[in-house]
């Protein structure tokens, strides 16, 4: 059985060519960096809409009913996704896990090197213009937060898709039409459910800023589209879309009693 | 007026039987434009002739003083007491080969990486020592040059999470040495073989993206800029071709 795209003898890899063992694997590399980062995005751009529709609750069940019929009925964009985004959700974890850390050691170094890095700006005092300047770091903290709220989306979100798939595709046993009904969503939310969407929505938007903000860096950082700039950009994202999670979830714990407003 | 610092230092010999790892407390008295340098000698003058730490250059050109400072990897000799509270802890570097107490040894990381990534001139051209060198224009010399600001002090690699984990990633410096290679005229390897050494996780794609080696460098390297660049250019080598 054996094969030539073979793992187990990695001295035996020489290079010298696209063809070549070594040349494969450096395909793979970016293959793995390329689809975490594009799923990432991808999902990044159908949680900007999500978000903005559900938000649209805050204004009743009238107009949360027209967004769902028009996503379902007019548009099946509902049911595509539906499809879609756990399948890119899937790839994102398997392709975007790779990196995590699995040994206990491995992530204690991690943490504590992260935390001994953004303490430090405590621990001088430096002032500004000085001949070295200092920079804040917090980065490597970041990042552990992203894998923590990654691991909080993973869970919470397979539940959120078990829930919507039903939902969408069928009258669940209890629903006079498959599809989402704001006299369905609107009652189930707020008998305990929004304690989920609020976890879920916050770790998401964690998650998604800290990743276009790392992403950004990775890929453009010499480009006028710098770290400086991302940094502000992913900034206001962040509070923009932790604002509309607080809405959507409070606009559908009230959808039945006229939305927010 | 002047501050009593209190200095609390890693103390621990790998080459004694019976040491055992703890913070020394030392007090020091402040003086005018005091940097770390001056603060440590006056420790093992005066205080603590046992006390390990490197200094050659105190200049910021040799890299050997490297350190935690205060939760913080950089330079010594570049960091001045005044800087600093009135407490300042220092430990080694981590990650790196332990000398004992602050002294690290960087080199073994360095030339393992160096055999790693090569790190030479690869030509297939005949060495005549009587024959005159060959010319580079002055601009590219310059860039060369530029990229060979890299002290190689360690800090990028003792503050990269991903480095710390994982001893085959060439970290930024690693990254920074191809570049100047890449660059080079007389180095002949081409676009697939570069494409071999750093498309790899343990070249640029296994760079998480902590940005930790920018913000710590006490040379102030475009370490992130040089990066997003080679990401960019070994996409477009592998997608285009």
């Amino acid at each position: 059985m054996y094969s030539e795209n073979t793992e187990l003898f990695p001295q035996a890899s020489p290079g010298g060519g696209k063809s070549t063992i070594a040349g494969r694997k450096a395909k793979r590399a970016l293959w793995t960096e390329l689809i975490s980062g594009v799923t990432g995005l991808l999902l990044s751009g159908f949680i900007f809409g999500h978000l903005i529709l559900e938000s649209l609750s805050v204004f009743g069940a009238e107009a949360y009913q027209t967004v769902a019929d028009f996503m379902e009925k007019t548009l099946p964009l509902a049911q595509i996704s539906a499809v879609v985004i756990p399948l890119l959700f899937l790839i994102h974890f398997i392709y975007a896990g790779r990196k995590i850390p699995g040994k206990l050691y491995e992530r204690k170094r991690m943490l504590e090197l992260g935390h001994s890095l953004k303490k430090s700006k405590n621990r001088w005092n430096q002032k500004a213009g000085e001949y070295t300047t200092l920079r804040r770091h917090f980065e490597t903290s970041l990042w552990i937060w992203q894998v923590r709220t990654g691991m909080l989306v993973l869970a919470l979100g397979a539940f959120h898709f078990v829930l919507v798939i039903w939902n969408i595709f069928t009258d669940m046993g209890i629903n006079a039409t498959a599809g989402i009904q704001a006299g369905v969503s609107g009652p189930r939310v707020e008998s305990g459910l929004w304690l989920l969407y609020l976890f879920l929505g916050v770790a998401i938007v964690v998650h998604m800023s800290i990743g276009l903000y790392r992403l950004a860096v990775k890929w453009l950082a010499d480009t006028w589209f710098d770290r400086k700039i991302a940094y502000v950009v992913f900034s206001i994202l962040f509070w923009v879309y932790l604002i509309l999670n607080f809405l959507g979830v409070a606009g559908l714990y009230r959808v039945m009693n006229g939305g927010l407003l | 007026m002047a501050r009593t610092l209190t200095f609390k230092i890693f103390r621990y010999n790998p080459y004694a039987a019976d040491s055992t790892p703890f913070l020394q407390e030392y007090k020091v008295e402040e003086t005018q434009r005091m940097n770390l340098f001056a603060a440590l000698n006056y420790i093992r003058d005066e205080l603590d002739p046992t006390l390990m730490f490197d200094f050659v250059c105190r200049a910021g050109i040799c890299g050997s003083c490297g350190m935690l400072i205060n939760g913080r990897p950089t330079l010594a000799c570049r960091t001045l007491t005044g800087d600093l509270p009135e407490v300042i802890e220092l430990l080694p570097l981590p990650y790196f080969k332990m000398l004992g107490d602050l002294s690290v040894d960087t080199g073994i990381w360095f030339r393992q990486m160096e055999e790693n990534v090569e790190s030479w001139i690869h030509t297939q051209k005949e060495f005549d020592p009587a024959a005159e060198e060959e010319r580079m224009n002055n601009e590219l010399a310059n860039k060369i040059y530029e990229s060979e600001r890299c002290i190689e002090c360690g800090c990028c690699i003792a503050g990269c999470a991903t480095a710390n984990v994982n001893p085959d990633f060439v970290g930024a410096a690693g990254l920074y040495r191809v570049g100047r290679f890449m660059m080079d005229p007389r180095d002949e390897r081409n676009e697939e073989q570069w494409f071999e050494l750093i498309s790899t996780d343990e070249g640029v794609f296994g760079c998480i993206g902590m940005m930790a080696c920018g913000d710590v460098c006490p040379k102030d390297l475009p370490l992130l800029e040089i990066m997003a660049f080679v990401r960019r250019k070994m996409s477009a080598t592998a997608l285009t071709k």
